[in-house]
């Protein structure tokens, strides 16, 4: 849970990663520790998860297996999970998400590998300037990033347009056409959040000692040879990192398109939780919005579960 | 004895050829551009009035009402009031909540208790579930306590933090028992063993921690919008909101409250980058 | 979704007696779902917190002639704000002892706190400021959080426009706000680019005409006809009221009717004849506008404001006709907008939140002053009466621009009103960018939306 809304919604899974599932854990020779110093650490916040998440979850459990007639909560069972078999809008979501998944997750994660790549050339100067620059864009408020998209991609006279026809291209609706608003979205999440997963990749070829990089000049090398041959290999638990994060992140996905296109035009953009805020928010329909979010649930648990698997077996190479 | 990874780079020894120098620092100068346009285009709205940026094509070069601008800003959102309010919640939010994060942490990590198991279940469905549903039933909550418009409703619910208590869990995680033996065979308590000994080690981990979570909680604009009702006491976020209209809208004091707003971030990553990176790989790193 | 709601649904609007016999049952329901959420409550937490309420909407109780007394606050955004800023001062002066104190929330994410605060059942103002056409589906699915002012409200009926009545009643009639500004539409057009095109505006007299004009202009000036939203265009609702609908009739859902083909088959062959600027959001539809990227707006009276504020240098170049008709003769107008306040069950000062809504809302003089200085069009009829809405406006060449929204507010069609209006939007909304976007075909992409309604709310479609 992050601590808000549009905040990078990537934030939370940042975290999945390097925390293997509990059953993983080596087990270890744990201290006679007493029951009492175990909750003194942990109890604080176990007292606030329950204060202020149990409520809610339960609720939103119980108002998923509802739907409001006339005014009040009617108890439907299962009802609203079997809508969502049959609603086109909730389908398009899915499979959007799916196109990202496939498109702009391995696209993000190439460009920041080649700029970490770049980034750790040892003659580089001023290295904490570039990362700085390259890191900005995480932080930036949702307020800005919207109103600043808009303007970049007005159809007409917007900055990508003036780029465009200087290269002699056509105008090009950047958010009413069905593909470019794909493409558009895309290379928005892409913008956001390149930078944030060169930092995290750059950090990890840098812990790889220099005397690797030594050896592999040694034996005669190039820059290059020694990068796929020697370097990457040891950064596969790294990107294997930055990919679970951002899988997580664009299932999650809400802040870029709804504030570009709240998920259209038509579904063409929509994302699970964006449709379930409008669902909730502006249909006032919150038992299909409840029952929407606990599917997001299971599929985030699911598709976590299958990388730290992944992630585990990387560990013990 | 710290698990920090090595913050030096690892050097190829080998300069690479002139122009292949050249063409990395072209590649690195296209992204920087690419990364810097927007917030270049918000620093000139900044110093345009609202009108002129309706015109096509928008300005691409700065005018003369920044000053303008930010007595504006002033003036109708309260701006250096907000900053304020902003400040204080993201630092009492940050404090409290790595402190908590950290005590979570290396309890789910170094003992064994019952309802361990339980607890991290619950701090991983808190991630996965979108915050979206929440908000009617957490609303009530602070409702019936009557904390609406107050800044612990907009601190409290968001202190157990799972992201953190994970990051921080993981560094724990690589702690060494035997340390923890001596210290306790040197007599020290279970609390002084976590503060003079353990905490100081896992520092990259809780400099990564503090950077995300200011930037959390100071973007953090939905709770906020929905717990604050009177414009004294809003946070940077839902105040530049106030400012989008149903038919009129301040661009410029959107733009320039955005950039004001990004600097504080920009100065703690300068600040912590190192710690950020560091701290962000410490459990990633070990291959 | 059951068989049970779908018929109850099916006759509600229709058979009175049927209606009244399931009043009790309701009744009943509602109790037993109160009860069940109160124990999910105390069950979780242990803390109570008050529901939506109780078995009907609360009252005004006190007499008419009550003093006003107290703090009431407001909730509103942007140019609304500041006029309720400046006649609350007036209205405090008037009352000693009341202050009503008015809170900007911001107009893009007003509607995420008032519906968390309504759904939660508390944390709101006393007075909350709600777009006509949203406030249908918040009376209806939270039909215990509005005071139901009917006792007080009823009698100023004729005193608004029908159309603007029915968004502040449910279906049985009862008053759940009163409008404020109302969105009488007609349409602006550049004087100087009909000019250029030889074209006479006031010879548009129906779509068909505007269609034909559309590419005449083009031709001659090389300007689009109109802008719409890529996102969320508001246009075709516009044209379905004018046509004297909404998405359901007589309870059925009725997106998938002749006139709503007509509608979306008139913006297709707009956009197929190449007339259509496609711009994003506000800031697209004022940067256009403001490059002259199209010759005409249809639009609401509200537009006056927009236009003379941030686009006044172009002073001189617009002018107002009716809107073109669907067929010949027919109704040259309709709405777009228009707000209303409401006092919310949670109140603690109902009798002074009322008097206030009242002083603002059913005074000429107030709605006249709001229409001078804010530019918000008054629901309130006598208010149009006003001298001022005959002054040649020169910021439209001497027309006077006001005077035609005065005539056409009193003939804005009205339409059926239901809980369940933003869903129903929502989905239509997608089905029109289906057409507009992706060439999908009109009848086959509302016949798809009317299955989906049906769907998420257990109507039926009219047959």
């Amino acid at each position: 849970m992050t601590s808000s809304l549009p905040v990078p919604l990537r934030e939370p899974d940042r975290a999945s990663a390097p925390a293997p599932a509990p059953a993983a854990a080596p087990a270890r020779r744990r201290r006679r520790s007493p029951r009492t110093a175990a909750w003194l650490f942990a109890g604080p916040t176990a007292v606030l998860f329950t204060a202020f998440f149990a409520y809610p979850l339960a609720a939103s459990l119980y108002q998923s297996l509802t739907a409001r007639r006339d005014g009040v909560d009617v108890f439907v069972g299962l009802d609203q999970y079997r809508r969502m078999l049959h609603d086109p809008a909730f389908l398009h979501s899915l499979a959007n998400t799916g196109l990202i998944l496939a498109v702009q997750v391995p696209v993000m994660i190439g460009l920041a590998l080649v700029l970490a790549v770049l980034l750790n050339q040892s003659w580089l100067r001023f290295r904490a300037g570039w990362r700085a620059v390259f890191f900005l864009p995480a932080i930036t408020t949702l307020v800005a990033y919207a109103v600043v998209f808009q303007v970049l991609l007005r159809t007409d006279g917007g900055l990508a347009d003036q780029l465009l026809q200087a290269l002699g291209a056509g105008p090009v609706d950047w958010l009413n056409s069905p593909t470019w608003a794909r493409i558009s979205l895309i290379g928005s999440v892409t913008w956001r959040w390149t930078g944030y997963n060169a930092v995290i990749l750059l950090a990890g070829l840098q812990a790889i000692g220099r005397d690797q990089y030594e050896a592999a000049a040694l034996d005669g090398a190039g820059t290059a040879r020694t990068y796929s041959g020697v370097i990457l290999p040891q950064l596969r638990p790294v990107v294997l990192f930055c990919v679970i994060t951002s899988t997580i992140g664009t299932l999650q996905l809400f802040d870029e398109n709804y504030v570009l296109t709240r998920g259209g035009p038509g579904d063409a953009t929509l994302t699970p939780v964006v449709y379930l805020y409008k669902v909730g928010f502006q249909q006032l329909d919150f038992g299909y919005a409840a029952a929407i979010a606990w599917v997001v649930v299971l599929i985030i648990a699911a598709v976590s579960l299958l990388q730290f698997r992944l992630y585990g077996r990387e560990r013990r190479r | 004895m710290s698990p920090r990874p090595a913050t030096r780079p690892g050097r190829a020894t080998r300069p690479g050829p002139a122009f292949g120098r050249a063409a990395v620092l072209a590649v690195l100068t296209l992204g920087a551009v690419l990364s810097l346009v927007p917030f270049a285009w918000m620093l000139i709205a900044s110093t345009h009035s609202s009108s002129e940026l309706f015109h096509s094509p928008p300005p691409f070069l700065p005018g003369g009402e920044l000053l303008r601008n930010l007595a504006h800003l002033q003036e109708t959102i309260g701006f250096g009031r907000v900053m304020l309010n902003s400040l204080g919640i993201a630092a009492v939010h940050t404090a409290l909540s790595a402190l908590l994060s950290a005590m979570c942490g290396y309890g789910l990590a170094k003992y064994r208790f019952r309802g361990r198991g339980l607890l991290l279940g619950v701090v991983l469905a808190t991630m996965m579930i979108p915050l979206q549903v929440l908000l009617v039933p957490l609303f009530q909550m602070m409702a019936s306590l009557g904390w609406i418009d107050s800044y612990q409703a907009v601190i409290l619910p968001f202190l157990a933090n799972s992201f953190g208590i994970l990051l921080m869990r993981q560094g724990f995680l690589d702690f060494p028992d035997e340390l923890l033996e001596s210290a306790r065979i040197d007599g020290a308590g279970e609390l002084r063993t976590f503060y003079q000994v353990v905490l100081p080690c896992v520092r990259p981990q809780l400099g990564a921690l503090v950077i995300f979570t200011f930037m959390g909680q100071w973007n953090s604009f939905i709770w906020p919008l929905l717990m604050l009702n009177t414009q004294e006491n809003y946070t940077v976020p839902v105040a530049l909101n106030t400012l989008t209209g149903l038919s009129h809208v301040d661009y410029s004091g959107l733009m320039l409250g955005s950039l004001l707003a990004t600097l504080p971030l920009m100065l703690l990553f300068l600040l912590f980058q190192r710690q950020f990176v560091a701290g962000l790989l410490g459990g990633a790193l070990k291959g | 979704m059951s068989a049970r709601t779908r018929h109850r649904n099916h006759h509600q609007p229709t058979d009175d007696q049927l209606e009244l016999r399931h009043a009790p049952t309701r009744r009943r329901l509602l109790s037993a779902g109160l009860a069940g959420g109160a124990l999910l409550l105390t069950g979780a937490t242990g803390c109570a917190t008050g529901g939506a309420g109780t078995q009907d909407a609360k009252r005004l109780t006190g007499g008419t002639g009550a003093t006003p007394t107290g703090k009431v606050t407001v909730w509103s955004w942007d140019v609304a704000a500041k006029a309720l800023k400046r006649l609350g001062a007036a209205f405090e002066q008037a009352h000693p002892g009341t202050t009503v104190e008015v809170v900007d929330i911001g107009y893009d994410n007003a509607y995420d706190k008032i519906t968390v605060g309504l759904g939660a059942g508390s944390g709101l103002p006393d007075i909350l400021t709600v777009e006509g056409h949203k406030l249908p589906a918040y009376i209806g699915n939270f039909p215990n959080a509005l005071v139901d002012l009917t006792s007080r409200a009823e009698g100023l009926k004729s005193q608004y426009p029908a159309a603007s009545w029915r968004t502040v009643t449910d279906a049985g009639g009862q008053v759940f706000a009163l409008p404020w500004d109302s969105g009488p539409c007609a349409l602006f057009y550049r004087r100087d680019l009909f000019q250029q095109a030889g074209l006479d505006p006031a010879a548009l007299a129906t779509w068909d005409d505007y269609l034909a004009a559309g590419t005449t202009l083009k031709n001659a000036t090389g300007r689009k006809l109109l802008i719409l939203d890529g996102k969320q265009d508001t246009t075709f609702a516009q044209l379905l009221q004018q046509q004297g609908q909404s998405w359901f009739v007589d309870g059925k859902v009725a997106v998938a009717t002749p006139a709503a083909e007509r509608a979306l088959t008139l913006l297709k062959h707009l956009v197929d004849r190449d007339l259509v600027d496609f711009e994003n959001g506000w800031d697209g539809l004022v940067s256009g506008t403001h490059d002259g990227k199209a010759a005409t707006t249809p639009t609401a009276a509200w537009w006056d404001g927009t236009l003379t504020t941030d686009l006044a240098d172009l002073g001189g170049k617009f002018g107002v006709v009716p809107l073109p008709a669907f067929t010949p003769g027919g109704t040259r107008t309709s709405n777009s907008g228009g707000s209303t306040l409401c006092v919310t069950a949670q109140s603690r000062n109902p009798e002074t939140a009322w008097a206030f809504v009242s002083h603002l809302l059913a005074d000429k003089a107030n709605q006249v002053s709001m229409m001078r200085q804010e530019g918000l069009f008054p629901a309130f009829l006598p208010a149009l009466d006003d001298p001022y809405f005959q002054q040649p406006a020169p910021y439209y060449a001497g027309q006077p621009a006001m005077r035609l929204f005065a005539e056409l507010a009193r003939a804005i069609p009205t339409v059926e009103r239901t809980a369940d209006d933003s869903k129903a939007g929502d989905i239509v909304t997608t089905a029109v960018n289906q057409v507009l976007h992706n060439g999908a075909d009109p009848g086959t992409a509302l016949r798809s939306a009317a299955r989906q309604i049906a769907t998420a709310t257990g109507r039926q479609p009219v047959s």
